[in-house]
């Protein structure tokens, strides 16, 4: 095993793997975790162990990226309930104020790469209890104060400390309600 | 000279390579890096299986494998991944 | 031969890089597929130069599967955008 250009090829597994954990978008990291399954095939069939490299192609690098994928996906995003009626307003775009609500949720949410998800209720009611069955981790409510025309709620502490200090929209109030466990 | 041959055509694949990665690094967009990609990648790969092909014949039914796997899948990935990376600006 | 893997290592550098510096995960993807056709390639040069059949089957299992994931791979993150 004189060949030189197996030191080549095992120095790019730790260039790849250095690659993967100073990623810090996790879906950037996905992408880049295939890319390491790739290299490490192939340094696993330069080696010799092909049923090694095998497993790597397709368990390390199909299944893990699949699963992670889930993963990331369901734990990465932040569920904000409205009212049916507001969410068919806000397709519209007829009502500024809750389009410039939501803007900016996503503006704020997505430096924290998390994305919003709208989740609507028939009525306000539902909502409430929605949001104490941890069903959904924000709403946003019409509130009757007149130069406050909406009020957004939180169960999530981290959340609402996030908030407090950006969402600086005078169009929306904060409240944070602390879930009895 | 088979063999000389064998090495012109991995040559010409390794060439086709450089040009069809080259383009990854700027800031073309996306569709643009695809096509340069799809086409001049999935030449060089198939040039330098033929030169491995001509290389060693005892292998002929794995390399022709590699080759017919190379041509089909490339093209649909071309696709796909043009679709999916394109349908983001008109939902 | 040895001269040929090496070359084509410096080439297999060129994606990697691209994808170190590029924010955008599309370019990213288009990075990862190509690094995922030229690795197996390799190992098919790999199989080639040491004549061992089992290296090589396994090469071409990785072209054709590598790239099936890279699909599904490519729809989950375009559902993810739509999102």
């Amino acid at each position: 095993m004189n060949d030189s250009y197996i030191y080549v090829i095992a120095a790019l597994l730790p260039l790849t793997s250095l690659m993967l954990v100073l990623q810090s978008n996790p879906y950037h990291a996905l992408v880049v975790r295939g890319i390491v399954g790739a290299v490490a095939a192939l340094v696993y069939a330069v080696l010799g162990a092909a049923d090694v490299a095998l497993t790597e192609a397709l368990v390390g690098t199909m299944l893990a990226i699949m699963l992670y994928a889930v993963a990331v996906r369901s734990s990465l995003v932040m569920r904000l309930g409205v009212v049916a009626e507001s969410e068919a307003v806000v397709k519209a775009e007829g009502d500024r104020d809750l389009q410039d609500i939501l803007d900016h949720l996503r503006s704020i949410v997505a430096k924290r790469h998390l994305k919003l998800e709208l989740v609507s209720y028939p009525n306000e009611k539902a909502l409430q209890q929605a949001l104490i069955a941890k069903e959904i981790h924000a709403t946003c409510l019409k509130s009757e104060i007149e130069s406050q025309p909406y009020q957004t709620t939180t169960r999530v502490r981290h959340l609402y400390d996030i908030f407090q200090q950006e969402l600086t929209l005078p169009v929306t109030g904060l409240a944070y309600l602390s879930a009895e466990d | 000279m088979i063999n000389t041959l064998s090495y012109v055509c991995i040559g010409i694949g390794l060439f086709f390579w450089v040009w069809g990665t080259w383009p990854l690094v700027g800031d073309r967009s996306v569709l643009f890096k695809l096509h340069s990609l799809s086409v001049a990648d999935t030449l060089g790969s198939m040039s330098i299986v033929v030169g491995l092909l001509l290389k060693i014949p005892r292998e002929w039914p794995l390399l022709l494998l590699a080759i017919i796997s190379l041509a089909i899948w490339n093209t649909v990935l071309g696709y796909v991944l043009a679709y999916c990376s394109s349908s983001k600006e008109t939902p | 031969m040895n001269l040929i893997l090496i070359i084509m290592l410096a080439i297999l550098l060129i994606p990697l890089y691209e994808a170190w510096q590029d924010d955008n995960i599309w370019q990213k993807v288009l990075a990862f597929s190509s690094i995922a056709s030229k690795t197996s390639i390799m190992i098919l040069i790999v199989s080639i130069l040491r004549d061992d059949w089992m290296i090589g089957v396994v090469g071409v299992i990785i072209l054709s599967v590598g790239n099936a994931a890279l699909m599904l791979l490519a729809h989950i993150i375009k559902r993810l955008n739509d999102l």
